[in-house]
């Protein structure tokens, strides 16, 4: 599906209501942003701001109150039932915190559930799946089960089953949270290797500067709306320069300041 | 301001748990049903005939209701702790925000006091439509209509199922609630998260070796119980008996243990070539079995022992009704002159279609001197039976006609009074041929003999042969046990007559007119003609008494067999029903993550009910080829019913029953499981 304006995922207006009257809380007061393919976008923000929120009705578990999340064109926010499920798992892949591995599945098995769930074939993806196994380095896991995995294996091969079906977007929400800072960076490494490699899109919302440093753009929200954009310089600006910015801007968060740059 | 917050969550478990609450109501109805067998038609009847038999069952009662306790405690523990674990994050909350582990206790009893009261007002009217309904089912059944029936309600049986509920309900709950009080708030709170594999973890490939070996061990032994039911059960040693249980009970449980690595097995040869949630479908099966293997073990032999509690019961029926055939109604043991007194006489008379006496005596020489010649020998017989092939009923026959002692002769004419009387149709001896009776024909021995009948073997009688004609007669010659005859034989009226004096017979037999007897029904006719016996003074046995004692135990044997039957199933499925939705929830979180993947809930709903048709398909196969075995040697120690259209229709019947019970609980389950999982759709 080909959309003129080369954007992947529209996010126009979005506003998020929990609950009514008395105990309303306001989630998101109207987000807009677009999403390029190939981009690794990174959301930041205080903790109560909306990120999970965002994300989560960006992954369609949650429906917004107003407003119109559009993929590759179609407003997945009025989907229903089956239409969901089409997407889920297929056009969108998941990156939880907790992992969200099945544990009663081997490690081979998680990783081609997607595939099985959306009737492809293992053996069409086999590729496919070699070629994730040795960036993610869990080729020696495959036949174990998730209780016999460190975190940081877990979350790897929840990165390779997000990966498996070719989704057009991934999301992930604080996937480096359960992890170590040695753990955490080899698998921002790797998502960034495969984004630049396969020029997948990755939308991660995350705490960790250092986690957001391999992002390529980083959108911060603040009180359910975007308050601002911090972009890496594309002609090489460090790694750790980019770091230092964004550790900056969270510092003004913090201090509550109304005018960052 | 308690007592409203216990109120609500009682409510609300009610309109939650129809699973829970069922099996709650199951248990008041399995105790009342049980507690007021005295108060059914047909028992309290049986008793005016039978009364020693019919108390001797009635004192059998309170064992019932200790057995019914023990099981019903295990149903209501099981709904319980399902129930507690549905809700332990709600109890891990609770704790949280303060509440003391005793008023937590409290609140628990307390609620469970009002689920009981709850249960019991809607359990108890059902049961006594339920009873009311075996009552007329079986009065129905029994050609019982003409007793009278009358709507009774067993207030000791009413009295004691809410007692013997209470009393399982709350020790139930006493021993969940202190379980529950000995857990920290945190370990409530995720209680429903998933247990580690821990079944799985280390070594997979010894423990998948291991399980394999405890499999084949167990199949081994199995098929060793088998082997032994088939080889020993008949001729019954309790030793033997004993050692097959043993051997058998053993080796279910060592199956179930191994049967994981069997699915695993499967799931890795399949693993290449599936598509769809069925790979998830088969692990979370595989998981079920590793973990609950016991339960599944305990409930596949409850479901075996149901299954032979049926085949019993059913055939139990059956035969009974087979051997019961009616061709006297009354006979009288006297003089001809008295009796033909009593049967002309004026309240009788009007009473009677058939009078005869029935001639038979026994084949030997009463006085000593008497010049006729009782020479008697089996000859021809007895060279048929050695020349059979060789089995346990051959030798059984050898020992029974090699002993001495004369046969009785029953005169062909008697013998045909009755036929006639009874409607069938009349026996027409050859030439110097006679005929075999017996008064009991069931079981092995007897059908080697009827095969060798045909081949008309020959006796000596005096200086004579005579063949043996090609049936075995077994009617039943007197009303109820004047007499049985193991071996006897039906002579012309002329050997007959050489030998004894037609005079002497002793043994007089009366059918009804069988137009009053259409009008009253049987029971009720012969009450009445009992009751004009009874005034005078002569001795008479009447065919009511083996009616009823033949009724009575058809009823006892077929009412406790089918109620045990029932119990054992209905608690088999509950273990693995409550047990499937348990482990369901507690891994509830996979569930999420597959509709996170994209399943859709539809697919996700067909893969929890194929997993809940395997599970219980799983306990219910093993039962199965266990029950063949267990009900075939069970069949060839009864004696044998036969096949015709209504009997085959009645197991027919009884085999719908069971798969409706199953269907229904399975139809249940999966329900209960539906709905579950429709919850993860619930995007808001
Ligand atoms: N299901 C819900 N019902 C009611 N309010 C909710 C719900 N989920 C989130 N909220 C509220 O919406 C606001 C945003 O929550 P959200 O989880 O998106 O924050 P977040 O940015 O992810 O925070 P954190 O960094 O702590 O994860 C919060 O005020 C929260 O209390
Ligand atoms: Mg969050």
């Amino acid at each position: 599906m080909v959309n003129a304006s080369n954007k992947l995922l529209e996010v126009k207006e979005v506003h998020k209501v929990f609950g009514k009257g008395q105990s309303e809380t306001k989630a998101l007061k109207g987000v807009t942003f677009d999403v390029l393919p190939g981009e690794f976008l990174g959301i930041m923000g205080a903790s109560g701001s909306g990120k999970t929120t965002l994300l989560n009705v960006i992954a369609t578990m949650l429906k917004p109150t107003s407003g119109q999340i559009l993929l590759e064109g179609q407003n997945i926010s009025s989907f229903k039932g089956g239409q969901l499920a089409a997407y889920r798992g297929n056009h969108i892949g998941y990156l939880f915190q907790q992992f969200e591995l099945i544990d009663n599945l081997t490690v081979k098995e998680n990783i081609v559930l997607p595939l099985a769930i959306h009737g492809i074939h293992v053996s069409a993806q086999e590729q496919q799946l070699s070629e994730l196994v040795n960036r993610f380095d869990i080729e020696e896991l495959l036949n174990k089960f998730p209780s016999q995995l460190s975190g940081g294996q877990k979350q790897r091969v929840a990165a390779a089953r997000a990966l498996i079906s070719n989704p057009s977007i991934v999301l992930a929400d604080e996937p480096t949270g359960a992890l170590d800072t040695k753990n955490a960076k080899v698998l921002m490494e790797k998502l960034s290797e495969h984004n630049q490699l396969h020029r997948s899109t990755i939308l991660t919302v995350t705490h960790d500067a250092n986690a957001a440093s391999y992002c390529s753009r980083i959108l911060f929200i603040q009180d359910g709306v975007i308050f601002h954009e911090l972009r890496r310089n594309v002609l090489g600006e460090s790694q750790e320069a980019f770091y230092e910015r964004i550790v900056m801007v969270m510092a003004q968060l913090a201090g509550g300041s109304s005018n960052v740059l | 301001m308690f007592f409203d917050f216990v109120k609500r969550n009682s409510r609300q478990t009610r309109k939650e748990n129809g699973v829970y609450f069922a099996s709650l109501i199951v248990s008041i109805m399995a105790f009342y049903v049980i507690l007021s067998l005295g108060e059914q038609d047909v028992m309290r009847y049986l008793k005016t005939i039978e009364s020693d038999a019919v108390d001797r069952l009635l004192l059998l009662i309170p064992v019932l209701y200790g057995v019914s306790l023990v099981f019903v405690f295990f149903l209501v523990y099981f709904a319980n702790r399902y129930q507690m674990q549905q809700r332990s994050h709600e109890f891990g909350m609770y704790l949280m925000m303060g509440m003391k582990q005793s008023k937590l206790f409290l609140m628990t009893m307390g609620e469970a006091i009002l689920n009981s009261i709850m249960s019991l007002c809607i359990g108890l009217p059902i049961a006594l439509f339920i009873t009311e309904l075996i009552n007329l089912t079986t009065s129905r059944l029994v050609g019982m209509g003409i007793v009278g029936h009358a709507f009774r309600i067993s207030w000791v049986g009413i009295l004691l199922t809410i007692c013997g509920f209470f009393l399982v309900q709350l020790l139930a709950m006493l021993i969940l609630s202190f379980k529950l009080s000995r857990k920290e708030p945190n370990e409530l709170l995720h209680e429903d998260k998933d247990k580690s594999q821990s079944t799985m973890t280390p070594k997979w490939g010894v423990v998948s070796l291991l399980s394999g070996a405890t499999l084949l061990l167990g199949t081994i032994f199995l098929c060793i119980a088998y082997g032994m039911a088939i080889l020993y059960l008949r001729n019954f040693d309790y030793s033997i008996f004993a050692l097959i249980l043993l051997i058998g009970i053993m080796g279910t449980f060592i199956m179930f243990r191994g049967l994981g690595s069997l699915i695993g097995f499967y799931v890795m040869k399949k693993g290449k070539s599936t598509t769809g949630i069925s790979m998830f479908t088969a692990r979370q099966l595989q998981e079920n079995v590793l973990h609950q293997w016991s339960s599944l073990a305990i409930s596949s032999l409850l479901i075996l022992m149901a299954m032979v509690c049926f085949a019993f019961g059913t055939f139990t029926a059956l035969t009974n009704d087979a051997v019961s055939t009616r061709t006297v109604d009354y006979t009288f043991n006297d003089e001809k002159a008295e009796i033909q007194a009593v049967v002309q006489s004026e309240e009788l008379a009007p009473y009677i279609e058939q009078f005869y006496g029935m001639a038979l005596h026994n084949f030997y020489a009463s006085e000593d001197e008497s010049t006729l010649n009782f020479h008697f020998a089996w000859s021809g017989l007895m060279e048929e039976i050695s020349s059979a092939t060789d089995s346990e009923a051959k030798n059984i026959l050898i020992n029974n006609f090699s002993q001495k002692g004369n046969p009785y002769f029953i005169s062909l004419s008697s013998y045909n009074d009755m036929l006639q009387a009874a409607g069938k149709e009349q026996i027409v001896l050859a030439d110097n041929e006679v005929a075999m009776y017996s008064s009991e024909v069931t079981g092995a021995p007897y059908d080697v003999l009827k095969d060798l009948l045909q081949k008309e073997p020959t006796i000596e009688i005096a200086d004579k042969e005579y063949t043996l004609a090609s049936n075995l007669y077994s009617d039943n010659i007197v009303a109820d046990r004047a007499i049985t005859l193991m071996y006897a034989l039906i002579v012309p009226d002329t050997l007959f007559t050489q030998y004894f004096d037609v005079v002497d017979t002793w043994l007089w037999n009366m059918t009804l007119k069988s137009d009053f007897v259409k009008e009253k029904g049987l029971m009720q006719a012969m009450l009445e003609v009992d009751q004009v016996l009874n005034t005078m003074d002569v001795q008479f046995e009447s065919y009511l008494a083996s009616m009823g004692r033949q009724l009575f135990y058809t009823v006892a044997a077929t009412y406790t067999t089918f109620y045990l039957g029932v119990m054992f199933l209905l608690i088999a499925n509950t273990v693995l029903g409550l047990n499937f939705l348990m482990q369901q929830r507690s891994t509830r979180s996979r569930y999420e993550t597959l509709v996170m993947l994209g399943a859709n809930v539809h697919s996700i709903c067909l893969s929890a009910r194929k997993q809940i048709w395997l599970y219980f398909i799983l306990a219910i196969t093993v039962a199965l080829i266990s029950g063949s075995f267990g009900i075939w040697s069970l069949l060839t120690a009864l004696p044998a019913a036969e096949f015709n259209v209504r009997n085959i229709s009645v197991i027919g019947l009884v085999v719908l029953l069971f798969i409706i019970i199953e269907v229904i609980y399975i139809r249940m389950i999966q329900r209960k499981s539906d709905a579950e999982i429709q919850k993860l759709n619930d995007i808001d």
